[in-house]
């Protein structure tokens, strides 16, 4: 039994650095535009059928699959910002309806010409097990974890000392003071979304390496950016992948002591409880109150 | 001067209800005329779908307009009433036209456990809602003692015989779903018009300078939401009793959360009836149209209009049409 | 009517106000004075529950200091924001209306004309609050709002700002037509001293989010307290 729950919390850390990855492309685009990009679940998925697309056509390992998910998930992300960005009137709420139009779109598209079969990887290298003492894990979800690991890491680098960086923060936490110091806030928006785009690219990759994809995961994916926001509060890196290491953990958990239908459920009950019982978050971050 | 005035607004009111009304009765022998055609019974079928989700959307309109909520989860609510309304007659035995109200107010109950997400500023509470619908979801497959499961329900009572009429045929069925639009569209016109109404639409610009004169904000946007779960909830409990059968995935479908989004803003969800007609122009295109182009995946078309309108036509059909009117009516006056 | 007992107000690590205690009787007219930053609005928004302050509040005899917003509007404190805020995408009568069905829990037309002809704003009535008025008519606005609520405390925030003397002075009257007619006792933000000499029977003087002089107007001006505070910052 202890062994199967340090499996289970291993298992959950380590998707949890790729939920991570999903949360912050759905922070980083909040940051920026005030705006919940409600198909951001569905650029992550349409990544992992990029990786799909590459192994199954010609043989290589999905990892190949990154330079084609990055340009075609930051093609889409910026076609995004683009459309967002011509609503005039009742911004917060139009945005809403758009990007949840633009996720259907994607999840239908994805269906058309993926139908709508469950797919992962099929490289033996990559599910391959690795022993770490007592727990297992696939060699792909190593690698899954260890690359969103260092990618938070390069993204909060990027965020605390590059002129781009301290450029959305400053968008982010005064529009108009930063446009006074001379910030163009539209090229920070189109920065954010491109990057937003490039962390769902990689996580949309690890994802496809170390679990199943379907078209309906975007929008489960989106639910669980959400849930880890709440948990997290907006705002720190860490926070959020702290909250994202929760949600992956509680998921593994439910799956190893109760059912995998439950799985989904668990996140739920968690995100009620911090709703209910903690209205600023686990770490008392403010952003997100009305 | 003020007396004139008072006179002239009083006027025009009256004048606007009575227009109201004549509008009203209209539709309604509008409405009627496929049944005195004799409409096929598929043709019927297709409507009373058709007004089912006129219904939805008119719930979902009301609490967007009214309450300034998005909704990503009325499914949870349409869920929620069919099974309440379904379980209790076939378990407790409670007579089909009492359930299907009942359904309603388990939905507003249901609705109760979204109260701390209102805390949550526009965006948030938008994600929220997404995530509740699938809770309920989830519940309703694993309490298989309750719901029957995955499996789904199939023996409860359908629609009753009412002074005479057989609710449980095409036409029955239709003319009952048919009344109820009616009645909730003219709640949602007389709550529009009230106080309680005139104060819900200062709220959502200006909340701090309408909770200084008094105005509760976050009471009245709850009842928005218990309103709008019990009219999701009547017409899923109607929808249940009309099909006669039920399961998890079916009763809680993200269509219940999508269709009325995209029927609203169709329509204009700002507007009483752009909803309603949103609805039924929206149902029939999916079903006619849509569905024999692409079988699998043609709510890709669905998603696509519903970006194009709110891109191009952000007020809906009813928006644009308002803006021909009073085009036309300014051309008029400088005419005069 | 208004009794506060050591409210304080904290943001994060800066202190709003400290420690504040003052009581106001029914039919004052007392002016708030102090520089910019002293607290002022920070005080209107701790009494009429816009902020959570720590401390006793006490209106009309009832502990209020945990009631929120709204409750307290319809108990009787009606205020105005410095920055008019009406309600938008309303008329001017309609702005009324719900500050009176809501916060007085009555409808009377002939009482919002009245109201409104009081204001200066009866030709304004149907027009739209947030797109049709001059600024100086978005203050008159405020206050008809208040009004509307009927309070029997009324806090103003700089109602009098940007009026040049003139239309001050015909301000300063219409003011005190308001007092005696419908019977209010009324708290008034104020830099300038003739007009808080002119207006109040008395004034209370806020520096650093401290209380600093309570007196009549001549007491209070002349406190040298109060003058240091004044001159150290209208100069700076």
């Amino acid at each position: 039994m202890t062994e199967l729950i340090l499996q289970a919390l291993f298992s959950g850390v380590l998707i949890g650095g790729v939920y991570a990855l999903v949360a912050l492309g759905l922070a980083l685009a909040f940051g920026a535009m005030r705006i919940i990009n409600l198909a951001h679940g569905e650029l992550v998925l349409l990544a992992a059928y990029m990786a799909y697309l590459v192994e199954s056509r010609t043989g290589l390992d999905p990892y190949f699959a990154i330079p084609l998910a990055l340009v075609v998930v930051g093609a889409a992300s910026w076609a995004l910002f683009l459309l967002v960005d011509k609503i005039q009137d009742h911004r917060e709420l139009n945005s809403l309806i758009l990007t949840f139009a633009i996720g259907i779109i994607l999840t239908n598209a994805i269906l058309l010409i993926f139908a709508s079969d469950m797919r992962t990887t099929s490289s033996p290298a990559l599910q391959d097990a690795v022993s770490l003492g007592d727990v297992f894990a696939m060699r792909g979800e190593i690698i899954a974890f260890v690359l969103s690991v260092v990618l938070m890491g390069v993204l909060w680098w990027w965020l605390k000392s590059s002129w781009y960086g301290r450029a959305v923060r400053a968008v982010s936490s005064n529009r108009n003071a930063a446009r006074l110091m001379g910030i163009n806030p539209a090229r920070i928006e189109t920065v954010s979304f491109l990057v937003a785009g490039a962390l769902a690219a990689f996580a949309g990759v690890a994802l496809y390496t170390m679990s199943v994809v379907q078209p309906a995961t975007g929008h489960a994916l989106t639910v669980k950016a959400f849930i880890i926001t709440v948990l997290a509060g907006v705002g720190s890196i860490p926070g959020v992948f702290l909250g994202a290491v929760l949600l992956g953990v509680t998921e593994a958990l439910t799956v190893t002591l109760a059912s995998s239908a439950l799985q989904e459920l668990a996140g739920m009950v968690l995100f009620l409880l911090v709703l209910f019982l903690l209205p600023n978050g686990l770490f008392g971050a403010r952003a997100r109150r009305g | 001067m003020t007396v004139t005035s008072a006179t002239s607004v009083s006027a025009a009111i009256r004048r606007s209800g009575g227009r109201g009304m004549a509008l009203g009765a209209g539709l309604v022998v509008l409405a009627l005329l496929p049944l005195a055609a004799g409409a096929s019974p598929y043709l019927l079928g297709l409507l009373i779908s058709a007004l089912i989700l006129s219904g939805l959307a008119l719930s979902w309109a009301l609490l967007g307009n009214l309450g300034g909520m998005v909704s990503f989860g009325h499914a949870a609510f349409f869920g929620v009433g069919s099974y309440a309304s379904a379980l209790l007659a076939a378990k407790l035995g409670v007579p089909v036209l009492l359930a299907i109200p009942l359904g309603g107010v388990i939905a507003t109950l249901s609705s109760l456990a979204m109260l701390p997400a209102l805390r949550l500023s526009g965006p948030y509470f938008a994600l929220a809602i997404l995530a509740y619908a699938q809770i309920f979801r989830i519940l309703a497959t694993e309490l298989d003692w309750l719901t029957g499961g995955a499996a789904g329900l199939q023996r409860y009572p359908g629609l009753p015989t009412l002074f005479g009429i057989n609710l449980a045929d095409r036409a029955g069925s239709y003319v009952l779903v048919l009344a109820c639009v009616a009645l909730f569209a003219l709640v949602y016109v007389v709550l529009r018009k009230s106080h309680i109404g005139t104060a819900l639409r200062a709220i959502s610009d200006s909340e701090d300078a309408t909770r200084v004169v008094g105005v509760n904000a976050t009471l009245l946007k709850s009842w928005m939401l218990f309103l709008s779960a019990f009219i999701a909830g009547v017409f899923g409990a109607l929808n249940a009793h009309i099909i006669g059968f039920l399961e998890p995935d079916y009763a809680f479908s993200g269509i219940w959360s999508v269709m009325p989004i995209i029927a609203a803003v169709f329509g204009g969800y700002r507007s009483v009836l752009g909803p309603i007609f949103g609805a039924v122009v929206i149902y029939l295109f999916d079903q006619v149209i849509a569905k024999s182009l692409i079988p699998v995946g043609h709510q890709i078309l669905l998603g696509i209009l519903l970006a194009v309108m709110v891109l191009l036509a952000p007020n809906g059909l009813s928006g644009l049409v308002a803006r021909i009117f009073s085009k036309t009516a300014e051309k008029h006056h400088a005419g005069a | 009517m208004l009794e506060l007992d050591a409210v304080t107000v904290r943001f994060g690590g800066l202190t709003a106000l400290a420690n504040i205690s003052f009581r106001i009787k029914a039919g004052e007219i007392v002016g708030l004075v102090g520089p910019n930053g002293a607290g002022k609005t920070t005080l209107f928004n701790s009494i009429s529950g816009l902020v959570k302050a720590r401390g006793r509040i006490a209106f009309d005899g009832k502990d209020v200091t945990g009631l929120p917003l709204h409750k307290r509007a319809r108990a009787g404190i009606g205020r105005t924001f410095q920055i008019p805020q009406p309600m938008q995408h309303l008329s001017v009568r309609e702005n009324l209306a719900v500050a009176q069905v809501f916060g007085a829990g009555r409808h009377d037309e002939a009482r919002i004309d009245e109201i409104l002809a009081v204001m200066e704003l009866s030709h304004k009535a149907e027009a739209d609050a947030a797109t049709a008025l001059a600024l100086q008519e978005l203050k008159r606005l405020e206050i008809a709002k208040a009004l509307a609520t009927e309070p029997k405390l009324l806090l103003l925030d700089e109602v009098l700002a940007g009026l040049e003397s003139n239309a001050k002075k015909s301000f300063m009257v219409k003011l005190k037509e308001l007092h005696k007619l419908f019977g209010l006792t009324i708290v008034i933000v104020e830099h300038d001293i003739e007009t808080i000499s002119g207006l109040c029977t008395r004034a209370v003087v806020l520096n650093f989010g401290q209380l600093i002089a309570d007196g009549t107007p001549t007491e209070v001006f002349n406190n040298p307290a109060v003058v240091e505070s004044y001159t150290g910052t209208a100069h700076a």
